[in-house]
């Protein structure tokens, strides 16, 4: 009898590759590994347990087994729909961690936790201390006219007809060259910060600026990195013109991710961000009941399920 | 840098490296990863070769003067060799080579 193989556990975000798109074929899983299968039967391996997060477009299969791999390596699975615009997410569940929400949710659910934070998103984004004594809402505000600026300067910048920041997740093909980029930028953004977020052992639900959304805490992370990154790379591409928008844009933000060492970064900005917020982390209640069966302990991250 | 390199393995080991690394040639699996990762890559090679005929190695890049390091599993007419401080390989003569072939 042959010794069962080790079992697989996921390894941390930071030795990952950011994102890998796949579209058009069969996946499944071949002698244990993770296998495309195009419409000839040639199979490609992807090193599943290496990525952090798997971008699915329309045309893919997936089967059972290959789903369950994913979950296990810790992987998240995105599918998407035309031009990488984020559908629905898999594989990678979060919550293991109820000391880590818990003391997310602490923090937004304080006043001062939730201003502190917010105030530390903004200062971290403009690289300057926000205005004293504001509040969420009035920070929001002058966030606001920031972005539409740096918009405008950005489409001047690199000579691009810009009218606005519009788009319709349902019609991709309506909206200009401009907001496709920036659109197909932002979900690749999103997607490796919702798989450090999960990794980390937060919830992406529970946001400090944005609010209402499953990705409310997502897109207060992204927005940290997204307009000295993602969006004048958009714009850039756009000015260009390529015939793939979508496809020189993915290419161009998985270079800048490698360049930023953004997988890296992210999990400590995440936990630099809410310590600012002044609150302790909530203790294990003394009356519980702890785990019989003591956790593995793992090499991924803590938010990893091992 | 990391290069394993699997000969007779069984299938579900070489599956089971294609998790992490890419398989560049029949056996040949590459990838880039730190040392915890490298050493539960080769637990998996230490299992998925127990009972079997098969014979690994790992080399991945070090900070020591040849700039690499490797280690070695299972039987294989290579054999690693130490020359003041310096890893080399043996190329062991096959086991039935008449005398005077040597």
């Amino acid at each position: 009898m042959n010794p069962l193989l080790p079992d697989i556990a996921p390894i941390p975000i930071k030795e990952r590759l950011s994102l890998l798109f796949v579209e058009r074929c069969h996946v499944d899983v071949v002698d244990g590994a993770f296998v495309m299968i195009d419409k000839d039967g040639v199979r490609t391996h992807v090193p599943l347990g290496g990525i952090a997060c798997l971008m699915l477009e329309p045309g893919v299969r997936i089967s059972h087994r290959a789903v369950h791999l994913a979950a296990t390596t810790g992987t998240l699975l995105v599918w998407v729909g035309e031009a990488g615009v984020r559908l629905y997410s898999a594989g990678q569940p979060g919550g293991a961690r109820s000391d880590k929400l818990l003391y997310q949710a602490k923090l937004a659910l304080s006043e001062q936790g939730r201003l502190k934070v917010v105030r530390e998103m903004y200062r971290r984004r403009f690289q300057e201390e926000p205005p004293a004594n504001r509040s969420v809402a009035q920070l929001r505000g002058i966030e606001g006219s920031r972005v539409k600026k740096s918009y405008e300067l950005l489409a001047k910048q690199y000579g691009v007809t810009w009218r606005g920041r519009r788009y319709d997740a349902d019609s991709w093909d309506h909206s200009d060259l401009p907001n496709q980029c920036i659109s197909a930028a932002t979900s690749c953004l999103y997607g490796v910060c919702e798989a450090a977020i999960l990794a980390a052992g937060y919830a992406p639900a529970i946001g400090f600026i944005h609010h209402g959304k499953p990705l409310s805490f997502v897109y207060d992370i992204a927005d940290v990195y997204k307009f000295d990154s993602v969006v004048p790379l958009a714009f850039k591409i756009a000015a260009q013109s390529p015939t793939h928008p979508d496809r020189a844009v993915r290419i161009a933000c998985r270079d800048l991710f490698r360049e930023r060492h953004l997988l890296s970064k992210i999990i400590p900005d995440i936990e630099e961000i809410l310590a600012v917020g002044g609150e302790e982390p909530p203790k294990p209640p003394e009356d519980g009941v702890a785990p019989a069966i003591p956790n593995k302990q793992g090499i991924g991250d803590v938010g990893h399920r091992t | 840098m990391l290069v394993i390199v699997l000969e007779n393995a069984p299938p579900r080991l070489r599956g089971r490296m294609a998790m992490w690394l890419l398989e560049i040639r029949a056996g040949v699996y590459v990838g880039n990863y730190s040392r915890k990762v490298r050493e539960m890559l080769w637990r998996h090679v230490e299992v998925g070769l127990e009972d079997e005929e098969g014979n690994a190695v790992m080399a991945w890049k070090a900070n020591n003067e040849a700039g690499f390091d490797f280690m070695t599993l299972g039987k294989n007419r290579r054999i690693p060799k130490e020359v003041d401080g310096a890893k080399l390989i043996s190329f062991l003569p096959v086991d039935n080579a008449p005398d005077e072939a040597l």
